[in-house]
């Protein structure tokens, strides 16, 4: 970019050149500018204090669970949705070129699970509806596992593909 | 990424987004709020809600973006709780020109040299709370965070086109103020 240039200037780095020459460099521009440059590095002190906290804090707040009903030969059981999820997403994490981005779980008046919608993240590459049959198969699998006859059978799950994310990152994507 | 990890339930994910975001919302909320144990119960009340929230994050803005608006209005939230007649976010705040320009005065009147450049920020920060709140908000999440006028217009709740005549009133009022400070 050429130094004089302004036509590769975003409008916000053309108003903040515009501001700096409208200043004039005298002392009092001077003084404001240096005090804007600290006020940048600076990091206040009352972080410092309290960031170990700040994380602490956050990472053991309870979350409230909603309970979701399954049933078993002794008769029907409460499962925390959190776990439900919990499950779910380990077991389509396994599943190659897919991870879950988020999974939500809707039930009725008396607990019992309505539907499971989930995002997945794939991987650069892969075939999309392949992915999504297998998550599909996965899932439909457990939910039979972890609330017996209670559990949606697999022609009441709809699987419905939309992509909403890409990404080439192995950390992200196995 | 990190996010999206977060997300997923990952907490040293979460750790490093608090960590990388922590400071620039603790300094964006402790001009709104000028306390600082008003400060430091706003970020913590702001993370834990991310952290509560991070699922149902949609990556529309950038996560700082979004700890930012979260910090606003907490930071407004808290400022009302202290004082009821809290100004609107378009007016002047209630503090008297007189008494900051003499407590400007009063902070350059030490020793020179190493406390030098803590005066300066304390008048720069005398001089910002001067500053009707939104004027002060795209102030500092421009000069300071360097937010694009798009991102601000969503911390503040406006569009990029007030926000830039915003940034203008606060520039051309704080280099006013600056020229007290001798």
């Amino acid at each position: 970019m050429n130094d004089g240039d302004e036509s590769d200037l975003t409008v916000e780095e053309q108003d903040d050149r515009a501001a700096d020459v409208s200043a004039g460099g005298n002392k009092s521009s001077e003084r404001l500018a240096r005090a804007t440059v600290l006020l940048r590095q600076h990091t206040d002190i009352g972080w410092k204090a309290i960031e170990d906290n700040v994380i602490a804090r956050a990472l053991t707040l309870y979350r409230p669970s909603a309970p979701v009903r399954g049933h078993h030969e002794y008769g029907d059981f409460f499962l925390a949705a959190d776990l439900l999820v919990a499950q779910l997403r380990s077991v389509i994490d396994a599943v190659p070129s897919a991870a879950a981005r988020d999974i939500t779980c809707v039930t009725d008046a008396q607990d019992h699970l309505e539907s499971v919608t989930i995002q997945l993240i794939a991987a650069y590459g892969a075939s999309l509806l392949e992915v999504a049959n297998r998550i599909h198969a996965v899932a439909v699998r457990e939910l039979r596992q972890l609330l017996g006859t209670l559990a949606p059978t697999a022609g009441q799950v709809h699987t419905h593909v939309h992509f909403g994310d890409v990404s080439d990152d192995p950390s992200v994507v196995n | 990424m990190l996010a999206r990890q977060a997300a997923l339930g990952d907490k040293t994910a979460f750790s490093q987004l608090v960590s990388r975001h922590g400071a620039a919302l603790y300094r964006y909320v402790s001009r709104l709020l000028h306390d600082t144990h008003d400060a430091q119960d706003c970020v913590q009340e702001v993370m834990l809600s991310a952290w509560r929230n991070i699922a149902s994050f949609r990556g529309s803005s950038s996560v700082r973006t979004w700890l930012l608006v979260m910090g606003r209005h907490e930071a407004q939230k808290i400022a009302r709780q202290r004082q009821p007649h809290f100004p609107q976010s378009g007016s002047r705040p209630a503090i008297d020109f007189d008494d900051v320009v003499a407590d400007m005065r009063n902070r350059h009147s030490g020793p020179e040299g190493d406390t030098l450049e803590a005066e300066l920020l304390a008048a720069l920060d005398a001089s910002l709370s001067l500053l009707p709140e939104r004027q002060r908000s795209v102030w500092v999440l421009r000069e300071i965070e360097h937010l694009s006028y798009t991102e601000i217009a969503t911390v503040v709740g406006t569009t990029p086109t007030a926000v830039r005549g915003l940034l203008q009133r606060a520039r051309t009022a704080i280099a006013t103020s600056m020229e007290e400070w001798r």
